[in-house]
């Protein structure tokens, strides 16, 4: 990025071959639809085209990226109209087909309900709650760094983290009973 | 260590040994870890998602834009280095004493997230990227650049003149009638601009392409302009005109009147 910021452009392609994957993963994990988690993508690389002068080579590459991607989803849902909210029922329902489609043994069934109950459990928790799981379990982010993105203490998103995957445990059971009763 | 601390350190990067001793001689934090660690891991296991080949696609597409678009504008380029000097201290503290001052008289007088100047600034920003854009692209050789151009027009604001001329250009000019029929409803986008209305009354009697005039002609009903009287009684009335168009056009009067 530091080459980025020096003027010679181009180099932004090798980022968008590093991360750009990570990236539209964070977006769909976000409750973002297919479509509009490769607009956010595209619109963060934008910005950092944009915004490559004010990238500070002292600070983690991977913070600075992540609270571009957060204001990118901000500005998203800000101007997102009502017809266009995603239908967070049918983003489910295709992530329950995706893990059912998985290859696998018939023994694994049990296995795969229990990952689509999971993604349904991740689905339910409240976007903070998501989002720092997402950060520090899907993207492997240093806590270090998902602190500079949330701009708060390590300390802070230990307790988070925890927070979060408690309520995950606690969605996750509640929906499992649901399906047993 | 206590269990709450424990907890703390159950999903840390590393473990320390008073956290060993700790789980070691408590059963009940013992547990939670078997818990919470087992339903961590799991999160592993949800399938990834890949995104479709169409992405990288439109990322060069935009490289190659923004970049060429530098080269044929240095002013925009020249805007983007001289972001330099602010990076010395003295200039910084100059600045931030003017924006505090401009920012303090603004916060007065406008209220809500426009107030504030950063998020302002950036989204001007970021209008006048995608403006370069797809001025950049309109004027590309290929005719599929150029479509993507009258996309890019989509994202720009609704009073962006240089784009709204650019679409003109493209509905008056372009050599591909996809390109003109694509800009012709890239227009609606710039229905309030009375400069808009005008332009597609006038380019009605240049086009000779039916589809194109009948996409014009449903642009005037729609934008309800009736100062296009003149120009579609003009249309109906050209024998020379497809008899399609002039069909329309006389449905277009009918419903402007």
């Amino acid at each position: 990025m530091a080459q980025v910021s020096a003027g010679q452009v181009s180099q932004l392609a090798i980022l968008f071959e590093r991360h750009h994957r990570a990236l539209f993963r964070y977006f769909v994990s976000m409750n973002s639809a297919r479509e509009q988690a490769e607009d956010l993508v595209q619109d963060v690389f934008f910005r950092m085209l944009r915004y490559r002068e004010s990238y500070d080579p002292a600070q983690s590459f991977t913070a600075w990226m992540y609270q571009i991607a957060r204001n990118a989803g901000v500005d998203q849902v800000r101007k997102r109209r009502p017809a266009e909210v995603v239908d967070i029922d049918a983003v489910l329902e295709r992530r329950t087909e995706l893990v059912s489609a998985l290859p696998g043994p018939e023994e694994n069934a049990s296995h795969h309900q229990d990952l689509a109950l999971l993604r349904r459990a991740m689905g339910q928790l409240p976007d903070d709650k998501r989002e720092i799981l997402v950060l520090s379990r899907f993207q492997g982010m240093k806590y270090e760094d998902i602190a500079e993105v949330l701009g708060c203490e390590v300390g802070t998103v230990k307790v988070r983290v925890y927070r979060a995957i408690r309520a995950l445990e606690q969605i996750y059971f509640a929906l499992e009973k649901e399906k047993a009763s | 260590m206590t269990c709450e601390q424990a907890r703390m350190e159950m999903l840390g990067e590393t473990e320390g040994e008073e956290f060993a001793a700790h789980i070691a001689s408590c059963e009940e934090c013992r547990n939670e870890v078997s818990r919470i660690c087992g339903l961590w891991q799991s999160l592993d296991l949800l399938p990834v998602e890949e995104p479709s080949s169409k992405l990288r696609d439109r990322f060069y597409e935009m490289l190659g834009a923004y970049r060429q678009g530098l080269a044929s504008n240095p002013t925009r380029a020249s805007r983007a280095d001289s972001v330099r000097w602010w990076r010395m201290p003295v200039w910084q503290l100059a600045a931030a004493a003017a924006l505090l001052a401009v920012g303090m008289g603004t916060g007065y007088s406008v209220r809500g997230d426009k107030s504030r100047p950063e998020l302002v600034q950036l989204r001007e920003e970021v209008t006048s990227m995608r403006q370069l854009v797809a001025l950049s692209l309109l004027q590309q050789q290929s005719a599929s650049e150029r479509l993507r151009g009258v996309s890019w027009a989509y994202q720009a604001e609704p009073s962006d003149r240089e784009v709204l001329g650019a679409l003109v250009t493209a509905v008056n000019h372009d050599a591909n009638v996809n390109v003109r029929l694509a800009a012709v409803d890239a227009l609606r986008r710039f229905a309030a601009s009375p400069e808009t209305r005008r332009a597609v009354v006038d380019a009605l009697p240049t086009q000779t392409t039916p589809l194109v005039q009948v996409a014009l002609i449903d642009l005037l009903v729609d934008f309800k302009d009736r100062n296009a009287a003149e120009a579609l009684t003009k249309l109906a009335a050209n024998r020379d005109v497809n008899d399609g168009v002039r069909q329309q056009a006389r449905w277009a009067l009918e419903k402007l009147q």
